[in-house]
């Protein structure tokens, strides 16, 4: 019984993400990963064993060094996702920032 | 004649056309055209997402009030952008109306004088209400009776057509959604099971559209209406759990 406190770990983690996007301080669509993620992670507490299926189908020999794996595919995948996100916002933000500069220059003119 | 006086006849209402748009300079003039003729009372405000092509211009020459968004945002946070301009002009409806050609012009009479009749707050034109002759493809249809289900289900009202972009919204909700911070991305029946635990009232009329006649729907393809309807039950979800009705009562 090792692993209730892992399901309890889980749980938390998806009551926790769903308090913050209910709150308003995480938007729904950004969260989805996350949930995922924790679901997933009760699933495996719930069911240690089916990693090892898992593994056999990979052909991975040591079951855990595939869980690490996946952990960090998943970890790369986001952290890949924040880079093109930030990217893509300072796009915005620089576009925005020269829009009010000319706005402003307009508004003096017309003064 | 299409009046849009109210019923003690001095106060005219200040009704205004939100038309969200992105490339569609085949469709757009037509549109146009068509709510001056039927509708000469009211105001038209289309919102350009950043068109590649002569939408602007087209909108232009008919003389209408253009918005053009700086970069694209999407249908929903154009819909938005209206919402706020109608705020801060202080109209009394907004009705949103696509640009493609699918609305007719006349029918949105219809919704603005059952909103103030009835003294609703949203007014949804739906397809499928009765059979108003309007060819849907079957995916479309089998997600739309699901939602339906939902809200029947959550909010113990009937809203068959919940996808529809044809609405009309009177002040209070045009005030609402202009502060919204988070508005969705596709504000469809998530909207509608928010507004209607929240505890506005939101009814639906029968209304005729046309197909779509050129250009491209946004909801095309394979992978998009898989990922708009994994979207949208987790959006109703959560929507459920924050606005179920223990928790309205006791806010208020």
């Amino acid at each position: 019984m090792n692993n209730i406190y892992f399901i309890i770990i889980a749980i938390l983690c998806i009551i926790y993400i769903g308090s913050v996007v209910r709150k308003r301080k995480f938007s729904v669509k950004e969260s989805f990963f996350w949930m995922v993620a924790a679901f997933l992670m009760l699933l495996l507490s719930i069911f240690p064993y089916s990693i090892d299926f898992i593994a056999k189908f990979f052909g991975v020999e040591y079951p855990p060094t595939l869980f690490l794996v996946f952990c960090i595919i998943f970890l790369v995948f986001v952290n890949f996702r924040n880079s093109k996100r930030i990217a893509e916002q300072q796009e915005k933000i620089t576009e925005l920032a020269q829009n009010v500069a000319i706005l402003k220059e307009k508004e003096n003119e017309e003064k | 004649m299409y009046t849009l006086i109210g019923d003690d006849m001095t106060k005219k209402d200040k009704l205004l056309f939100v038309i969200p748009a992105y490339n569609e300079e085949e469709n757009i003039g037509k549109v146009l055209k068509e709510i001056k003729h039927d509708i000469p009372n009211a105001d038209i405000l289309v919102i350009n997402d950043c068109s590649r092509d002569r939408t602007v211009d087209i909108v232009k020459k008919n003389k209408v009030k253009c918005i053009s968004n700086i970069f694209n945002m999407g249908y929903a946070m154009a819909v938005q952008t209206g919402i706020k301009y109608a705020a801060i002009h202080d109209y009394d409806y907004v009705i949103q109306f696509d640009a493609d050609g699918q609305h007719i012009a006349k029918e949105a009479n219809k919704l603005y004088e059952h909103a103030k009749k009835n003294n609703c707050d949203i007014v949804i034109g739906s397809r499928y209400l009765k059979d108003m002759g309007y060819p849907c493809p079957k995916f479309r249809r089998i997600g739309t009776k699901i939602f339906e289900k939902i809200i029947k289900c959550s909010c113990k009202k009937t809203i068959a057509d919940p996808l529809s972009g044809f609405q009309c919204l009177n002040k209070k909700v045009i005030k609402r959604y202009a502060k919204m911070g988070n508005y969705p991305e596709f504000p469809d029946a998530n909207l509608v099971i928010e507004m209607l635990l929240s505890g506005y009232k939101i009814e639906e009329i029968p209304v005729k559209m046309r197909l779509r006649e050129a250009g491209e729907s946004m909801h095309g393809g394979i992978i998009k209406p898989i990922k708009y309807m994994i979207n949208m039950f987790y959006t109703i979800f959560f929507v459920l759990i924050t606005f179920s009705k223990k928790k309205v009562k006791a806010h208020e």
